[in-house]
This record gives structure tokens, C-alpha cells and sequence, in this order.
């Protein structure tokens, strides 16, 4: 391609053919003012305001879709230019309410600044007032119409980004407006209330109704989200040490200026008045505050005694998936050096630690294998057992966009109906647990009808034959009476898979909270390496349900694993830490989540440590788990809020939230970025790594740091994985992005097919018939899921203001004709019962369900449905089985 | 006639229809009808065309109610130039020439609205009232009759008169009132005359005199 040059206000410079004059102005740094413009939507041309003359014919063209040609002399500037604009701009003012003042959109509008820039003051045209305010009841967004300029952000920002088609303009001319179907207020469309056109309506006519805090933003601090693990940049606005709005960050190639209701809406739970703002220590049975002297004393000198009494593997350590890489690092380190135990894990165990085995083993790395950018690029996506809408907005959109602007094919295997059902090309709905066999069904179509990318196969991986003979089995017969999915859709769906060129697949809980998790992911691993879809296009794709669960990972809060997966039972490994930490280490494999609690029933644990996490909401068997963590002989909890989990605890020790601290998270991609304080901690509450480290100072071991980044450095030189990646600037406030947001990816991507381990192992796997099969008392199968409003135990969600308005209780998702059977309508109160427990709900009908099934959110601690499941772990991830179990409903 | 020859004129092709028109058409009111036309047309999408057009119209109606202000015209072809050389499509780009052209060959027009609040073509309605001779109107109560809103007063061999508060302008009067009478006028850009006194008897006009 060649470049081509063009004269820009007297000077030649030189861009790429499609390029528009715009982009090309932008990129030579001259300004040229817009209103509909946004880099992340396609140019419309409507607002006109970045006319510019080419002096050749005198002619005014809008540069935002004007693509450049040879030889053109633009003048953005010229006396015509500007007279033109600034007739334009009072245009939009003589329809603008003049109520700037009060306006709360304030500085921060387009509108208002252009005309400044421009020095449009009071203007001469006839006010023609447009029609205002619609009534709507949603805590979220408020629009105010007569203050819309018609730019159409909102509606493109709707259509193109978030692909969710809530909006579309109504009416024509000057009666045009963007409107939900039939103008119906946003609560009573399809809005999933995103923010994104919040965020991009250049007006105040698009604004958040309620804020947690007003005022004109004093400073804008980009961080990263706490709730899911996409990892989506946001910059959030402060005034007076409080958060006033988030908005999607700015230039972020994760979320690229989209947010989901939780990031744009959720941070509010940081000014929760029931933050814990100073530890407590439980005397009698009932909390009292202390200093965090005596607080960290105590816990020091109890840890002690019991270390003294019952030996270091009595002390266990569940470190958080929602807090920082450094914190994870911190705390396993003081597990690891000043405890003496390998017995510390994380909350992602719960959810996602199949992916440590079941990708670790055949590809080499236990994460994501590309980036996000690849995935809309596939051909054909394959996403299964996962509701996007609700576990990764940020990757359903990047789907949805995929398939409506990019030509990919979705093929989705999920028997629940999700928000991406419409888009897919072929929609497949196994019955629940019998992925494996379906997805080896699939392998075997793809061996046997010689769809394999046999070149791959050949030079990149191993054990083929193995797999091939495993795959015998799974004829397509076999697999239409296993998972009752039509052989000749299943045949379909793999010629699909294997004829793309380049394929990518996206799972999350639905397969890894099984007990056949770690298989599953295996058996997908396989399907991609069979078509040569890993390590040089397309990839595996394993969500995150928290937003550091993947560098909770890393940083080796896993029981056998140091950080960046090295084994603890590997005698170099082990030298290397101990070495660096100026101790000995122990080379026993600790216990994994859950294993904890049944230690601690056995009487072999006598204490633990948790840190941001909620095991009595958030483990199966609650009513065990409490028990358990009840008779404890001493049990400290590090939390924001004061938990299910916090109040069975000896010691409270109230930590900061994501925007009072700094540090990394790393996305279920694997960038990590950078978490910046944006306010002081509340109360006396301390970040949870200064909690670390003074409890380490306690106990007489301090570690040697004295700033994160000192933490950081430290990650670098020992986990191969982080290498290159540093604070780079000491710069925390503000708008910049450092060298570590630039440039995360160097070690983390299989890039030019190069397999971490040099071959990607085929690793056979067995279907085996899934446990929870409902009988004839318990006639129900339950899935569980969360839902959009809210994320994990809800401990964060539930306690934001607005979150907890708009999706304030559970219910139980069934079908009309089952509901017919048992005799309960929409809206009735009914228990749900499985042989375990009880939880209480009121009934909601969805038509899309497959019969038999009903479906329960999992992030409302008054409806604590996990109490209903037993404890059942999967064998190789020990991954508690929370995702579907048997139950029955009573009507009450 | 053709394209070229339209275009200098500053007219265009257009469909190919061609409008004939007389004295009796008011300029300012022929523009403000296309230009009410082309507010129903405009699709909304770029600013100029959507806001420029229906500001132009504003400011017609207002010249064709008698409010125009020194200025207007001026105005008028600044906003054209916008709505001509900004617009996204055809339709914003031409939609200004109406109003370019009349003000072109009849600003004499426009001027005789903004400055002396006449509508040389009386079309105008809020510049144009009408008025019942004394001096001619024969009582044949015709018009007194005829007028829809009970506008007129007199009676039997009582001369007529407008209550130029309830008039609504319809030309009803005009129409009906016998050609050998012409006793209705209508004004425009002059003050309507005071009325007879109440009750002014009829002027009866001599045969002899005929």
C-alpha cells in the first residue's frame, strides 16, 4: 500500500489509503473539533461540525468520513471553515436549553466546549426548544431529550459496541429521537443498562440518575474494575475523596470505551456504610473495636501458639481472587516463609482451577491463550456452557460484534438459552453434563472425516494415537443418545468448527463447576489442537469469574504450585524462593479450598486465614462450612464488609477497597494492569497488603519492602510469566497509562505456535455420566448461575445502592409446564429442597428452559443457594461441583 | 431551457414540473411553503439540514406574520450558505434555494413585509385586512351573511362593517360581494380606515348618475 500525501493548513503530510482526513489531522496533531465522532464507532457525518475546505474547489467536506485522495489541499481553518462551523454550533444552540448552569454534565460537555473554544456566546438564532424529559423509574440513567443533539453516539455506541439493539432513532426530521421499541422507558426494553451511552453522549442528555456522590470531578484516576475478570479499564471521577461516576477508560483495548451495569454503576459499594472501618476483635461472643496493634497482636501471638502447639500445616490460608497480584504474592509468601505452610489457596478454586490442570497438562499454560482482539477476528466462535451476558459482558459484546460485523459464525453448546442464542449460527442444547461426550463426538468427526489440521498435529503435538483410539467410542449414534443433541447437528457443528480457518472457543463455569471439569477443559484443549486453532490463531478462551483470578493464580496462592506454577515439590523451584526469601521451605503439597473445611472438621486444621473471601456463602454445604469454621480454634477474616464468613471470625480486620489501593490485576487474558488509589482508605481500614505486611512485622518476621513496586520487582525476577513488567512510573493519579498497561503480553501469549513445553500433548478423556441426574423424589435439576446485576457471593453487589435497587432478591427460573405440574404460578413463594437443605424464593417463568430444569442466581446471601449442594470435588482440580445438583419444589 | 440555463438562473431541473405565478403570489409565502415542505422531508441526520431549515422557516413565519426584524434577510442567506454547503445530501443542499431565489429576483418583496408590513401579493394574512367601502356598499347584506365567524354588522340599508378583532381574514367578503358593488377592499401596509358611526345609512347611488 502506498502512502498518500496530502497538504494539511500548508503543510505535506502523509497517511494510508481509507484513511479520513480526520484521522489524519488527529494523527499530525491538528484539532479539529466533533460532536458525532468517536473513534470506536463507524463515522456518520451527522453533526457536520468538522467541515473542512479543500482549496482546490473551495468545496467544505465533513472530514470524520471524507477518506483522504492524493494531492488534496485542506484548510481546517479557513474564514469559510469557521463561519460555517460556528452557524452550525448556534444551530445546535437555538435547540439546546440554556440550563448549563444547573446542568450537571458541566464541564465535561462537548457541546459547551466547542462553543467556548469557538467563542460562540449568546446566539442571535430563534430558540426552537425540543421535547423533554421521559419518566423512568431506573436507579442507572436518566434522559433529558431536550438536551440530545441527534449525534447518534448513543444508538451506534448501542448497536456497533454493545450490540444490544435497546435503541434506534424514532420519528424523522426534527421530531427524531433515539427510543426504545415503541418508546417505552429503558427499564421495559432490552437495555441491560451498560453505561456505555452515558459514557459517550457528548450532552448532559444522557446522565446517571443517581449519583453516590455531586460535584464538578476534581481529578480522574484510571483503574481497573473490581467485579469480573475481563478486566475492563475505568476511569473514575473524584471530588472531596469520593467517587462522583466511572466511565469506560479511556483508549482501553480490553473494553474499548464499553462498561457493563456493575463497572459503570457497581463502585458505589465503596461508600457503604457498612464498610468496617476498624478491626474487631470478638470477646464473649460479641465484636470489639480495637487498635490495629492489638488486633495484629493478638493474631501474631495465636498464630504463634497454635504453629508451637499443632505444627504449621494446623494454619491454613485462603487468599483472595478480588485482591492484587502483589497481595496474593504477599500473602503466600507469608503462608510460604512465616508460617511454614503450603496450605493456602484461593477463591478462583471455586470456579476456575480446572484450567490449571486441564490446560496446564496439554498446552502448557493454565490460561487464556490469546487476546481478546483474536477472538473477534475468529471465524467461528465456539462458546459453551457459559452465559456471557452475565459472567463476561465485556466478551460478549466482543461476539456479538463478531458475528454482526465481522462475518463469524457462532456456535453455541449451551442447553440453557443465553443473550447470545439470536446470534448463533448453529445452537445446540446437550442435556446437562455430557459435554465431554459431545465435544469428543465432535474430536471424533473431525479425526475420522479428515478434517484435522494434519500438519499441526504432526509437528506440534503428541499422544495422537491415544486420543484417536479414546475417541472410537464416541460414534455419532453414541453421542445423539448420550447428550440428545441430533447427530447430524453435532456432525454439522464439528465440519463447522474444523472448516474455519481460524476457530476460537470460550467456556467458563458451566464446564469448570463440574466434577468432570478439569476433563472438559482437557477435551476442549484437544478440539482446538486438532484443528491447529491455539498458539498461532484463534485460541481457548477460559473466563474468570473474579477480577484477579487469573493473577491470584499467578502468583501462586495454590497449594502446590509457587508463584508462576512452579512446584512446590520441584527442589530447583523451591530453591529459587527460598533462596530469595532467606528461609526454608516447605515441599509438602497444602490443602486446596474446600479440603480446608473438611481438615478443619477432622480437627487437623485448628485456624485459618481469610482474606476477601466468603466461604459460608460461597463453598457448597454451608451449613457445614459454618459449623466448621464456627469451632475453629481461631479463624481471622480480612474483609471490606462484615460477611457471613467475617462474623463467625475471632478477628475482624477491615481491609480497603479496589479504589483505595494500588497495584496489579491480571485479566482472565493475562494483561496486567494497573489498580490505582483513587481515595483514602475509609476509616482505619488499611489496604490488604499493608494488612500483610504489618501482621508479618507482628509476628517478628518483617518483609523487606518498603512500596509495592519494591513487591512488584520482586514478581519480575522470580515468575518467568511477569518478566517485563513493572510499575514503569511512579505516576499514580491522572490520566496516563505506563509501560505496564502498554506491553503485557510478552510472555504470557503462545505466539508463532510455540507450545511453552515445545509440543501440546493430546490428552484423552473419558465421558462419564454426570452425578447429579435428578430421580424420582428430587425431580428437578437446579443449575446455578450468576446474573448480571451481581457478582460472586454479592458480598460487594449487594451493598452497592443502586445495584441492589434494581436487582434486590432472587427467584427461581423455571418453566410454565413444569410449574403447571406442581401447581405454583409466577410469583409464588416455593422451597427449593435438595437432600442437603433448604433455600426460600419466589417463582419467575422463562419459557426457554429445557424441561426439568430450573435455574437459581447464586449471589444473594439471603437465598444462600449453595447450601443445597453437597460436597463433591472434582478429582483432579478439587473444584467443588456448584453448578447443577437435584432438588425439588414445594409451594408454600 | 435547460439544466445549465436553470442552475445560472438559480433554479434546477428538479422533476421537470414547472410552477406558473402571478401577482397575486407572495413571494416570502411561496418560500415559506417549500420550506415546510422540505421540514416534513428532511430526515433528521446532520445538523444543518435538520436545524437549518426549520430555523429559516422560523424566521419566514415570522416575516409572513408581520414580525420580521431588519436583519432577517441577512440571516436568511447566512443560514443558507450553511444548509447549502454543510448539508449531508441533496436535499439540504438544494433545500436553501427557494428562499435564495426569491430573495433574488423579488427582495422587494421580503422588504415590503419586514418594512412596511405589507404583502404586496396580499396572501399574507396577518399583513392584509379587509375593509368595507362606506361609500360603496349597497347593504345587499351578501357578505354580511356569508362570513363565517359573524364578523360583519349592519342590516337592512345599514352600511357594513368588519370587526376587524373577530375577522379572520378569509376573504369570504371579497369574493361574495357583487362585482357592480366592489364595495370590499383589501389592504395590506395601511391602516384599515375608522368605521361609519353605528347605524350610517346607505349611500344609495343615483341612476342618474349612472
Amino acid at each position: 500500500m502506498e502512502a498518500i500525501t496530502i497538504t494539511l493548513n500548508g503543510v505535506e503530510v502523509s497517511g494510508h489509503p481509507g484513511m479520513t482526513i480526520l484521522e489524519l489531522a488527529r494523527e499530525s496533531g491538528v484539532d479539529i473539533p466533533t460532536l458525532c465522532y468517536d473513534p470506536h464507532l463507524i463515522p456518520i457525518g451527522a453533526c457536520r461540525i468538522c467541515l473542512v475546505e479543500d482549496e482546490r474547489s473551495g468545496r467544505l467536506s465533513a472530514s470524520c468520513v471524507t477518506p483522504i485522495e492524493p494531492g488534496m489541499v485542506i484548510n481546517t481553518k479557513s474564514p469559510k471553515v469557521m463561519e460555517r462551523r460556528k452557524m452550525i454550533l448556534k444551530l445546535i444552540l437555538a435547540s439546546h436549553p440554556d440550563t448549563c448552569l444547573v446542568c450537571d454534565k458541566g464541564n465535561r460537555c462537548e457541546l459547551r466546549k466547542i462553543a467556548s473554544d469557538m467563542e460562540v456566546g449568546l446566539i442571535e438564532l430563534v430558540k426552537i426548544p425540543q421535547l423533554a424529559t421521559i419518566e423512568e423509574v431506573n436507579p442507572f440513567i436518566e434522559r433529558d431529550l431536550s438536551k440530545c443533539i441527534l449525534c447518534a453516539k448513543c444508538i451506534r455506541a448501542d448497536h456497533e459496541l454493545v450490540v444490544q439493539g435497546a435503541i434506534e432513532y424514532i420519528n424523522r426530521g426534527f421530531t427524531s429521537k433515539p427510543a426504545t421499541l415503541n418508546d417505552e422507558p429503558l427499564e421495559k426494553s432490552e437495555c441491560t443498562f451498560c453505561g456505555t451511552c452515558v459514557a459517550i453522549c457528548p450532552t448532559g442528555a444522557l446522565m446517571e440518575t443517581k449519583r453516590p456522590y455531586s460535584g464538578t470531578t476534581a481529578a480522574i484516576v484510571s483503574t481497573i474494575c473490581p467485579f469480573c475478570g475481563c478486566g475492563c479499564n475505568i476511569d473514575l471521577e473524584v471530588k472531596d475523596n469520593q467517587i462522583v461516576r466511572a466511565r469506560p477508560g479511556k483508549g482501553s483495548t480490553v473494553n474499548r470505551g464499553t462498561l457493563c451495569v456493575k463497572g459503570s454503576y457497581g463502585f458505589d459499594f465503596t461508600r457503604s456504610a457498612e464498610r468496617l472501618t476498624s478491626p474487631l476483635v470478638k470477646v464473649n461472643g460479641d465484636f470489639q473495636v480495637v487498635s490495629w496493634e492489638e488486633a495484629l497482636g493478638l493474631v501474631a501471638s495465636e498464630f504463634k501458639r497454635i504453629k508451637e502447639n499443632y505444627g504449621s500445616g494446623s494454619l491454613a490460608l485462603l487468599s483472595s481472587s478480588k485482591c492484587t497480584n502483589e497481595e496474593n504474592y504477599l500473602l503466600q509468601r507469608f503462608a510460604r516463609s512465616i508460617l511454614g505452610t503450603n496450605n493456602i489457596d484461593n477463591g478462583s478454586r471455586l470456579y476456575s482451577a480446572a484450567n490449571i490442570i486441564g490446560l496446564g497438562s496439554p498446552v502448557g499454560f493454565p490460561g487464556t491463550t490469546n487476546h481478546l482482539d483474536a477472538l473477534e477476528q475468529s471465524d467461528v466462535i465456539l462458546v459453551t456452557e457459559v452465559n456471557l451476558t452475565s459472567a463476561a459482558p465485556i466478551v460478549e459484546y466482543a461476539v456479538k460484534r463478531a458475528v454482526k460485523y465481522k462475518g463469524a459464525k457462532l456456535l453455541l453448546i449451551d442447553p440453557l438459552q443465553t443473550g447470545l442464542s439470536s446470534f448463533a449460527h448453529l445452537w445446540l442444547r446437550p442435556k446437562i453434563g455430557t459435554d465431554i461426550a459431545f465435544i469428543n463426538g465432535m474430536a471424533r468427526v473431525i479425526v475420522t472425516e479428515g478434517l484435522l489440521d494434519e500438519e499441526f498435529v504432526t509437528r506440534k503435538t503428541d499422544n495422537f494415537e491415544a486420543l484417536s483410539s479414546e475417541l472410537e467410542r464416541y460414534t455419532p449414534e453414541y453421542v445423539e443418545q448420550v447428550t440428545g443433541v441430533p447427530s447430524d447437528d453435532m456432525r454439522h457443528a464439528a465440519q463447522l468448527f474444523a472448516g474455519a480457518t481460524t476457530a476460537s472457543i470460550v467456556y467458563g463455569a458451566g464446564i469448570t463447576q463440574h466434577v468432570t471439569g478439569t476433563n472438559c477443559v482437557m477435551a476442549l484443549a484437544n478440539l482446538a489442537m486438532l484443528t491447529g486453532n491455539i498458539g498461532r490463531r484463534g485460541g481457548i478462551y477460559a473466563l474468570q469469574r473474579d477480577c484477579n483470578g487469573q493473577g491470584a493464580c499467578d502468583m501462586g496462592t495454590i497449594p502446590n504450585l509457587l508463584p508462576g506454577y512452579q512446584s512446590v515439590e520441584d527442589t530447583e523451584s523451591i530453591k529459587k524462593f527460598a533462596d530469595c526469601w532467606g528461609t526454608s521451605l516447605s515441599a509438602d503439597v497444602g490443602l486446596t479450598a474446600v479440603e480446608m473445611i473438611e481438615h478443619a472438621k477432622d480437627g487437623k486444621v485448628m485456624s485459618m486465614y481469610i482474606m476477601g473471601e466468603n466461604p459460608v456463602l460461597s463453598f457448597p454445604n454451608s451449613t457445614l462450612v459454618k459449623e466448621v469454621l464456627e469451632s475453629l480454634d481461631f479463624l481471622v477474616v480480612q474483609d471490606m464488609f462484615l460477611t457471613e464468613t467475617a462474623k463467625l471470625a475471632n478477628v475482624v480486620l477491615p481491609a480497603a477497597s479496589f479504589a483505595e489501593k494500588e497495584g496489579t490485576f491480571t485479566n482472565f487474558e493475562g494483561r496486567v494492569q494497573r489498580v490505582r488509589k483513587v481515595v483514602e482508605p475509609l476509616g482505619d481500614s488499611l489496604p490488604d497488603s499493608e494488612i500483610v505486611l504489618r501482621l508479618a512485622n507482628s509476628m517478628g518476621c518483617p518483609m523487606p519492602y518498603s512500596s509495592l513496586q519494591q513487591v512488584m520487582d520482586e514478581i519480575r525476577d522470580l515468575v518467568p510469566l511477569y518478566q517485563g513488567i513493572g510499575y514503569g512510573s511512579t505516576e499514580t493519579k491522572g490520566e496516563r497509562r505506563d509501560e505496564l498497561d502498554r506491553d503485557p503480553f510478552r510472555n504470557r501469549r503462545l505466539y508463532k505456535g510455540q507450545f511453552p513445553s515445545g509440543f501440546g500433548r493430546f490428552s484423552p478423556v473419558q465421558y462419564e455420566p454426570p452425578v447429579e441426574i435428578p430421580g424420582d423424589e428430587y425431580n428437578f435439576t437446579l443449575l446455578v448461575g450468576s446474573i448480571l446485576h451481581h457478582s460472586g457471593t454479592g458480598s460487594k453487589t449487594s451493598r452497592s445502592p443502586r445495584l441492589s435497587e434494581f436487582s434486590p432478591e432472587a427467584y427461581v427460573e423455571i418453566g410454565p409446564s413444569d410449574a403447571e405440574q406442581i401447581g405454583i404460578g409466577q410469583g409464588d413463594e416455593v422451597k427449593v429442597i435438595s437432600p442437603l437443605g433448604e433455600v426460600t424464593t419466589v417463582v419467575r417463568f422463562t419459557t426457554t428452559l429445557p424441561d426439568g430444569v430450573i435455574v437459581m442466581p447464586n449471589s444473594f446471601s439471603s437465598t444462600p443457594v449453595n447450601q443445597l449442594f453437597d460436597i463433591v470435588l472434582d478429582p483432579l482440580s478439587k473444584t467443588p461441583a456448584l453448578k447443577a445438583c437435584a432438588v425439588k419444589l414445594e409451594r408454600i | 431551457m435547460d439544466f445549465d440555463e436553470l442552475a445560472k438562473v438559480g433554479s434546477m431541473m428538479g422533476s421537470g414540473g414547472m410552477i406558473v405565478m402571478d401577482e397575486d403570489d407572495c413571494m416570502v409565502d411561496v418560500a415559506r411553503y417549500f420550506l415546510t415542505f422540505l421540514t416534513e422531508e428532511s430526515c433528521g441526520k446532520c445538523i444543518p439540514c435538520r436545524e437549518g431549515i426549520r430555523q429559516m422557516l422560523t424566521i419566514l413565519n415570522r416575516i409572513c406574520e408581520g414580525e420580521g426584524k431588519e436583519g432577517d434577510i441577512v440571516m436568511l442567506e447566512e443560514l443558507s450558505e450553511v444548509v447549502q454547503d454543510a448539508s449531508l445530501c441533496a436535499l439540504g443542499t438544494t433545500a436553501p434555494n427557494p428562499v435564495l431565489s426569491t430573495i433574488r429576483y423579488f427582495k422587494d418583496e421580503y422588504e415590503a413585509h419586514i418594512r412596511e408590513s405589507r404583502c404586496p401579493a396580499g396572501v399574507c394574512k396577518a399583513l392584509v385586512s379587509y375593509y368595507i367601502n362606506p361609500e360603496q356598499c349597497q347593504a345587499c347584506q351578501i357578505c354580511l351573511r356569508e362570513c363565517p365567524v359573524g364578523a360583519i354588522m349592519g342590516g337592512k340599508n345599514i352600511v357594513h362593517v368588519i370587526d376587524q378583532d373577530k375577522c379572520t381574514k378569509c376573504g369570504t367578503c371579497l369574493d361574495v360581494c357583487p362585482i357592480r358593488f366592489a364595495a370590499v377592499e383589501k389592504l395590506s401596509g395601511r391602516p384599515v380606515p375608522a368605521a361609519p358611526p353605528q347605524g350610517t345609512k346607505v349611500r344609495r347611488v343615483k341612476k342618474a348618475q349612472q
